[in-house]
């Protein structure tokens, strides 16, 4: 009796917490409908009240119904992007070494929640309405006559092994008709190796990957401006992965920072543990004490000394069995 | 010349012949899933398919291949869910349908799909199935399966080729309608839940339009029994 109004006492705000932080740790998708949540409340009222019900329960059901709801939420905006995207750029003569910066600005700002493979998408339905694949470029793909399925590139000069003659390289012909040019394929691989790995439903809040997003043309600017930057016209894959390494390498720099607050976290701090929490990912605020309530209940010690057993009449034969006395032989 | 002119007939007369195959397949499917089509429509000769539906050049005409039908009275009542006591008086979950054949033979995106979703979405139709030649990219089928209220299909034509169901190997599914499966579910005191399941994707499911929540009975030939009868709930 008093246990079961214990688990009243301690789940019931955990199941009011589950509705509250789950819209916190999922802004990114920010379309959960107000009406759902409201029905889910409404369900929860007389569910909660029925007898023999735990309300810990009831939260981990919602605390999963939202969770999918907002992975559906999140695939039908990164689809309406994508549609979205596939009119790009909004000037038919823009060019895409200098884009507009309003298309730039709203071109990084719906990439956020894509995964690479979203990407690809976009660049599949681009290249059916036949246009490049690089959403900021205005211009036809490629298309190739003849009929091979392969095609040989060739590399700059000296691009070969050892530093001579030309690399070679035998692509699919698809993988080369994805564009107008190398320069816009080099450009869109770039914008495709800064997108995060991890689904946008499964972020957490404050996970800073994919959210800032460079242009190719702004990454050489920085560089350039940094002073490493080689002044070179035609720049290599090689730089590019180079200039990959260097994001990395900031990166590095602010984890370090990252390190440090860590350090500096107390465990007892109440409001930077959930924070924690948050960050690891590993438990939801409803779900804090566990999924299974353990509840240490000591019984009453039982009144008056212990006795110890006396012998009953008939116990020097064995007893009875189940209630049947074996006859004396 | 006169060769190139043959060879064009020759691949107008292979793609013609595919279609019309595929175009079969649809009918049958069509009146397999309970809609009023008529026994002329179903075995339509190739000689009449190709007068109807061929351009100028022999080629096939897709853009003229467009069915809608009607469900059947029977359709009707087995798609009709129990009364319940919100719902005292339920409607068929079933209405027209609607067939059409995308013309583009290379690259079917959002674009096309978006316009068949807007014209089945305008005509009121309940169901929309759409037949390409081509598959179609990913976020089309996410757009096609994402209408809200109707329910939009997409078969390859090559997929159609052939009738599965017609297969020796293929047991015969029959759908239950919400009362039969009530029926089954007492007799043999069952949640739905612990019945065998089949998937939505399942090909005999695709080719039936079968929900999710459905139960299927699975008819096969059996050498000890003669029929052996069980249950699928779709997933």
């Amino acid at each position: 009796m008093s246990s079961g109004r214990q688990v009243l006492k301690t789940s019931l705000p955990s199941a009011h917490a589950a509705s509250a932080s789950l819209t916190r740790s999922t802004p990114a998708t920010a379309r959960q409908s107000p009406p759902k949540a409201g029905m889910s409340r409404q369900e929860q009222g007389p569910l909660s009240a029925r007898p023999g019900t735990d309300p810990r329960h009831m939260a981990i059901a919602l605390h999963h119904a939202r969770q999918i709801q907002a992975q559906k939420d999140a695939e039908a905006l990164i689809l309406d992007r994508i549609l979205d995207l596939v009119q790009f750029p909004t000037s038919p003569s823009a060019d895409p070494s200098s884009p507009s910066p309003d298309d730039a600005r709203a071109f990084k700002s719906a990439l956020t929640p894509f995964q690479p493979a979203d990407y690809d998408n976009l660049i599949l339905e681009r290249n059916i309405e036949g246009l490049c694949g690089y959403t900021l470029c205005p211009h036809e793909h490629r298309k190739e006559d003849s009929r091979g399925a392969f095609r040989i590139t060739w590399g700059a000069k000296g691009s070969g092994p050892g530093g001579r003659g030309r690399e070679m390289n035998i692509v699919p012909k698809e993988k080369l008709e994805m564009w107008c040019s190398d320069a816009c394929a080099e450009r869109a691989m770039f914008i495709r190796v800064q997108l995060a790995e991890q689904p946008v439903w499964e972020r957490r809040a404050d996970d800073a990957h994919g959210a800032h997003i460079l242009l190719l043309e702004e990454e050489r600017a920085r560089t350039q401006q940094q002073g490493k930057g080689k002044m070179r016209s035609a720049p290599s894959v090689n730089e590019v992965t180079g200039q990959l390494g260097d994001l990395h390498v900031h990166e590095g720099a602010s984890s370090s920072a990252v390190f440090d607050h860590m350090a500096k976290l107390s465990v007892r701090d109440d409001a930077r543990s959930q924070e924690l929490a948050l960050e690891r990912g590993d438990a939801h605020p409803a779900l804090y004490t566990g999924r299974v309530d353990v509840n240490v209940q000591e019984n009453s010690r039982a009144a008056g000394p212990v006795m110890a057993p006396q012998m009953r009449p008939g116990d020097e034969k064995g007893g009875s069995i189940e209630g049947y006395v074996p006859r004396d032989h | 010349m006169d060769e190139d002119y043959s060879t064009g007939s020759v691949d107008a007369d292979r793609e013609m012949t595919r279609l019309w195959r595929t175009w079969r397949t649809v009918f049958e499917m069509l009146l397999d899933r309970g809609y009023e089509v008529t026994e002329d429509e179903v075995q339509i000769p190739l000689a009449d398919f190709k007068r109807k539906y061929s351009d100028p050049l022999g080629y096939p005409d897709r853009n003229k291949m467009k069915i809608s039908a009607r469900p059947t009275e029977a359709m009707q009542t087995k798609y009709t869910p129990l009364p319940s006591k919100s719902n005292p008086t339920p409607q068929p979950d079933c209405g027209t349908i609607y067939v059409e054949f995308c013309p583009d033979s290379t690259g079917v995106g959002t674009k096309q799909v978006r316009a068949f979703n807007h014209f089945v979405d305008e005509n009121n139709f309940h169901t929309g199935v759409f037949i390409t030649q081509t598959p179609i990219s990913p976020s089309a089928v996410r757009l096609l399966s994402g209408v809200p209220g109707r329910i939009c299909e997409h078969f390859q034509e090559q997929d159609l080729l052939v009738n599965i169901t017609r297969h020796e190997l293929v047991p015969k599914h029959v759908l239950l309608s919400p009362d039969e499966k009530a029926r089954l579910l007492e007799r043999y005191r069952l949640k739905e839940s612990q019945l065998p399941r089949m998937q939505h994707s399942d090909p005999v499911a695709r080719y039936l339009g079968l929900r999710k929540g459905q139960v299927v009975k699975i008819i096969r030939k059996s050498e000890t029994a003669g029929r052996y009868a069980s249950y699928r709930w779709v997933l």
